[in-house]
């Protein structure tokens, strides 16, 4: 990366520390879960393999989606990145199920609001 | 969405959507909302995934902290795995 600027170094700092902290707080859970401590530098080593890992997956969904003649990346971009390991496709599979009926209900809950506020309007319009 | 007690230890939306904007080569690509809840789930199995197998590597040497020599040996499998 050659090109980036320092503001967009400095973006890229403060997301590492986002990642460090989620990792942190990851890692220290499942440590006490098993009586076990992760120490400080395989918290680090594991936050930036994850900065990385996150490099390489942001360049393939890009590439999906141009491939797809599309410039924004959707979940079937994101399905194809998790091609390689059949349980994690699975299991991406199932989450993308759920989003999408989780939209699919905010959506229907919406347009019911909707007609709602209209059988109001008109109520009042009777009044 | 059923969000578990897993998933609140996950990243947030938002900075996996503006990591993922930052890494494109073009600046006119953009990330759904959908994708970039998705690309959370996908990444916390990543972190996941590297700490159990860390974990399980520092079981197997019989040592009850976590140092880099496991994560090390992990490392290379971890890559290939996804």
């Amino acid at each position: 990366m050659s090109t980036t600027t320092d503001e967009e170094e400095r973006q890229l700092q403060r997301l590492k520390a986002a990642i460090h902290h989620t990792v942190g707080r990851l890692c220290q859970s499942l440590g006490e879960n098993h009586q076990m401590e992760f120490s400080r530098p395989v918290i680090a080593a594991i936050t930036e393999t994850t900065f990385r890992q996150c490099d390489v997956f942001a360049k393939d969904l890009e590439a999906f989606a141009r491939h797809a003649k599309r410039s924004t990346v959707s979940m079937e971009d994101v399905k194809l990145a998790a091609r390689r390991s059949t349980a994690l496709y699975n299991f991406i599979q199932s989450k993308s199920e759920e989003i999408a009926s989780a939209n699919q209900e905010q959506r229907d809950k919406k347009k019911s609001g909707v007609k709602r506020k209209n059988k109001d309007t008109e109520a009042e319009a009777m009044e | 969405m059923a969000e578990n007690s897993s998933t609140e230890l996950s990243f947030k939306k938002e900075t996996v959507s503006k990591l993922l904007t930052l890494f494109f080569r073009e600046e006119r690509t953009r990330v759904s909302a959908d994708a970039a809840l998705l690309m959370t789930e996908m990444l916390y199995v990543f972190v996941e995934e590297a700490a159990q197998r860390t974990m399980k590597q520092a079981e197997s040497e019989d040592c009850d902290k976590m140092d880099i020599e496991h994560f090390e040996k992990i490392l290379p499998q971890l890559l290939l795995d996804f």
